[in-house]
């Protein structure tokens, strides 16, 4: 497999704050990685590194270029939406059009186009006159017609309503990924993209708390739910979390072995969501 | 390279659309007194402007008229320049403000165009595109003035043809006032990046940021060293008719009547625009060398600042 992204004991400090700490993972290609963590965890400024928006302490290589130096040529082979809100209320959807086609040597237009006459969109419409939503897809329709290698979403769907976040993914798997492609995202909607993703990464206090693929959580972690004396005597295998559901005992263990496990309760192979939180929490405790 | 020039100043226009509204405004509010002045004349049958009462007086000499109709066209063209110099101030302090402003500045830079080439379009726009289209309207101003003009005369009964269009050195002073307008960027150069960088700094208040040090400073060195080289030097790089480019007009005086006798020897403005002073000018390439100075700081800024 390629790396597209490789980083080695990155680091990223503001004063005496280290936002990332020491943090080293490889992204492959064709990958949708998740990167998750709760607020202040570090994620946006490790998504700023990857996208050479700041510099960083450490080996980062995105695309085999130095982000924060090569970042013009980065650029031309990435795309990122770090906020709904970011594309500029003045413009006309025309003019941005004209502008991303001048200045983007593997931008389609014509894709845009495409993409932008499914939608409501109109292409004399000010952005400000846009709704959220409309300026999502609009977003969504530039970068996904340009022929980039890495796509890179920051809570791509924030303040949006069901439907729209819906339709959004939806149309991200259909329009962009095509299994060459390589995505990573972040969302605290984790339960959205859960089916999305092949790959997994956790931080939290700037540190790397997981970082795996889909296909072998079921293998790694399981949850069991039990309740009175085999509760006692699960609780004895060493679970990374346990939390109290509707009077029973909910458990996470990482690494152990199944059929043991199996004795106390039922199993689960625990979601994404609930990962998180036995990883972070169980880091915690 | 240039394709990312051409469409970062396209940009530039699109977004600040005072760069070709405040033209038009003038343009506009120039033909309206131009009107108003007509109008008054047939009221009142009195000529208020002394170029308009010798470029109708037939008993005037050619190049006389030649002079007035010149001094009339640059009387115009003043207004214009002030409204250049307001604009390239205000255009600067907003040009890196306002992307942070809107947040905007994280879409601009999700796309393959350096911080450099970001800010040097920036002073593109102020050096090239703004004085181009302060020129575009000069150029409209001057013609709906003269053909307000001609309407007039040709009412009272006199040749438009021989009065204006047969006399007016029109091309020669276009010719003049474009070099002029695009000379003006340069000299006020130092306080343009001044201004670029405030804005690609200050978090909020760029113009209160940007005009208090101009403003304090000089005060400072009085208080400290009773002198004002400072304050001088400001006010000197402020004030447009100081520009080397002028002093050849500057040694025979700013008055009108001074202008009318100079441009009666040699009705060409375009000659009498020192060139070679300009070019050659210690302040002029001292005042680029500090904008350099301050648009390498707002590209340093605008690559380090962390936006989040």
């Amino acid at each position: 497999m390629t790396s597209l992204v490789s980083a080695r004991n990155v680091s990223k400090s503001f004063g005496s704050v280290r936002a990332v700490d020491n943090v080293s993972f490889d992204i492959e290609k064709g990958k949708i990685t998740g990167l998750f963590g709760p607020n202040g965890a570090g994620k946006t400024t490790l998504l700023k590194a990857l996208l050479g928006l700041t510099d960083c302490d450490g080996d980062l290589s995105v695309l085999g270029l130095d982000p924060f130096r090569q970042r013009k040529e980065l650029m031309k082979n990435i795309c990122f939406i770090a906020d709904v809100a970011v594309l500029p209320g003045w413009i006309k959807v025309e003019q941005l059009l004209d502008f991303v086609e001048a200045t983007h040597p593997n931008y389609s237009r014509k894709r845009s186009e495409e993409l932008l006459s499914r939608t409501k969109v109109r292409k004399n419409a000010k952005v400000r006159e846009l709704s959220k939503g409309m300026v999502t897809q609009l977003h969504l329709s530039i970068i996904t017609a340009v022929d980039a290698r890495l796509l890179v979403l920051d809570e791509p769907t924030l303040g949006l309503d069901i439907i729209f976040r819906k339709e959004f993914y939806s149309n991200l798997l259909n329009d962009y990924f095509d299994g060459e492609r390589t995505i990573l995202i972040t969302t605290h909607q984790v339960e959205e993209i859960e089916n999305l993703m092949t790959d997994i990464i956790f931080i939290n206090d700037g540190r790397l708390l997981l970082d795996t693929s889909m296909e072998s959580l079921a293998s790694k972690y399981v949850e069991l739910v039990t309740s009175g004396e085999d509760a006692d005597r699960a609780r004895s295998l060493g679970p990374l979390y346990e939390r109290d559901v509707f009077g029973k005992k909910v458990m996470t263990f990482e690494g152990v072995d199944r059929d043991k496990v199996s004795a106390f309760g039922e199993l689960h192979t625990p979601s994404v969501a609930d990962l998180f939180v036995a990883k972070v929490m169980g880091a915690a405790g | 390279m240039i394709t990312n020039q051409l469409a970062l100043m396209r940009r530039e226009i699109w977004e600040h659309r005072s760069i070709w509204i405040t033209p038009a405004a003038v343009a506009t509010i120039t033909t309206l007194m131009a009107v108003a002045m007509v109008i008054a004349v047939a009221a009142f049958g009195e000529i208020l402007n002394p170029d308009i009462e010798k470029i109708a007086d037939a008993t005037v000499p050619e190049s006389m008229r030649r002079v007035a109709l010149a001094v009339f066209l640059l009387g115009n063209t003043t207004v214009f320049l002030f409204a250049m110099w307001f604009l390239g101030i205000f255009y600067c302090l907003d040009a890196l403000y306002a992307e942070r402003k809107d947040k905007s500045i994280l879409f601009w830079r999700s796309l393959p165009i350096t911080d450099a080439e970001t800010v040097v379009s920036k002073l593109l726009t102020v050096a090239i595109a703004i004085p181009l289209a302060t020129m575009a309207g000069v150029i409209v101003s001057h013609l709906l003035n003269l053909i307000i003009v001609s309407i007039w005369l040709a009412s009272e009964g006199a040749n438009p043809m021989r009065f204006i269009w047969g006399a007016v050195p029109l091309f020669d002073t276009w010719i003049a006032v474009t070099t002029i307008l695009l000379a003006v960027p340069i000299w006020l150069a130092p306080l343009l990046g001044w201004f670029l960088f405030i804005s690609a700094w200050a978090k909020r208040g760029p113009l209160l940021r940007a005009v208090l040090p101009i403003a304090i400073l000089p005060i400072l060195e009085y208080i400290v060293f009773r002198s004002w080289t400072l304050g001088e030097a400001i006010l000197s790089r402020l004030s447009i008719i100081t520009m080397p480019i002028f002093e050849s007009i500057a040694k025979a005086g700013f008055d009108e009547d001074d202008l009318q006798s100079m441009l009666s020897e040699n009705i060409s403005l375009v000659s009498w625009l020192d060139y070679g002073r300009f070019l050659t000018s210690i302040e002029v390439w001292a005042g680029l060398v500090v904008c350099g100075i301050f648009s390498t700081a707002a590209i340093y800024v605008r690559r380090y600042r962390d936006e989040s």
